[in-house]
């Protein structure tokens, strides 16, 4: 007999309650988590009603960006073409503008591609920092749409 | 109270606080994202501006199935329903009179456009 089991058999000690972690609780926890999430992800997720231009679809932003550049050259109003135009949050308003102008030429929507050019030039002309428009160029880079060149811009009356 | 029940309404308790917290996560700290959402949910202020590119449009081209079309893309509501919504807005936040116009002239070829479709649908 080793000396271990002497020392249990010497010393038994009182039969006592297990005492129980609080594990459960945070199981609870985690559990009642990821059920709220489950819900609010899935279930009943946010709906946005109010969202802004910013946030659409590129073929919606293309849509809204060619209406702009419609008016502008209709109205001629600049400035509030640059308001509107701003809320759709691109990095370069000009290149935006330029690129879709090419892409419109290339889809043979001619006049878009010149109301697009032109709302790109005269934002370009009105800034101060000089921004290459991609559509200007004859030899096409990564970037920009190798196609045509666009037909000459008229001046706004 | 027996050690057990304790347990079980301690153990439903904090699944209802984790539930809490997670719906609290979920909605407000982060809510689903949508990125690309289409042009019928935009905010009522953008739609207004947009219906002004539109009756500024029309003002210029005088043409009907054009600004139909164009003003189906920010709602799948009647063209006239959408101007009459634009129109209140504007008029609520001091719109100029000119754009006011701009669009109620809108407004009025909409509704005259209808018409003329209704009745020659019932002819």
């Amino acid at each position: 007999m080793t000396t271990s089991e002497d020392t249990q058999k010497i010393n038994p000690r009182s039969p006592q309650p297990k005492k129980r972690s609080a594990w459960y609780l945070l199981t609870g926890m985690v559990l009642g988590f990821a059920l709220g999430l489950m819900y609010t992800w899935w279930i009943n997720p946010v709906v946005y009603e109010s969202s802004d231009p910013s946030s659409m679809r590129e073929d919606y932003k293309d849509t809204y960006r060619s209406t702009i550049a419609q008016v502008y050259a209709v109205t001629g109003n600049l400035d509030r073409a640059a308001r509107r135009l701003e809320l759709l949050e691109d990095e370069s308003l000009i290149y935006s503008l330029g690129a879709q102008a090419q892409r419109a030429l290339a889809e043979g929507k001619e006049e878009l591609a010149h109301d697009l050019a032109l709302l790109a030039s005269a934002l370009q002309a009105g800034s101060a920092e000089p921004t290459m428009i991609p559509i200007a160029t004859t030899t096409a880079t990564s970037e920009a749409v190798p196609t045509q060149t666009l037909p000459p811009l008229t001046p706004v009356p | 109270m027996a050690r057990r029940t304790r347990r079980i309404i301690f153990f439903s308790f904090a699944i209802l606080a984790g539930l809490a917290a997670g719906m609290i996560f979920g909605w407000e700290v982060m809510p689903v994202q949508y990125k690309d959402t289409g042009s019928d949910t935009l905010r009522q202020d953008y739609k207004t501006d947009y219906v002004l590119m539109v009756a500024e449009l029309y003002e210029h081209e005088v043409d009907d199935a054009m600004a139909m079309e164009r003003l189906a893309y920010i709602s799948p509501e009647p063209p006239l329903e959408t101007v009459q919504a634009a129109i209140a807005y504007a008029e609520k936040n001091d719109y100029s009179s000119s754009d006011l116009q701009l669009m109620l002239n809108l407004a009025f070829a909409m509704e005259e456009f209808s018409a003329t479709g209704i009745s020659e649908g019932m002819s």
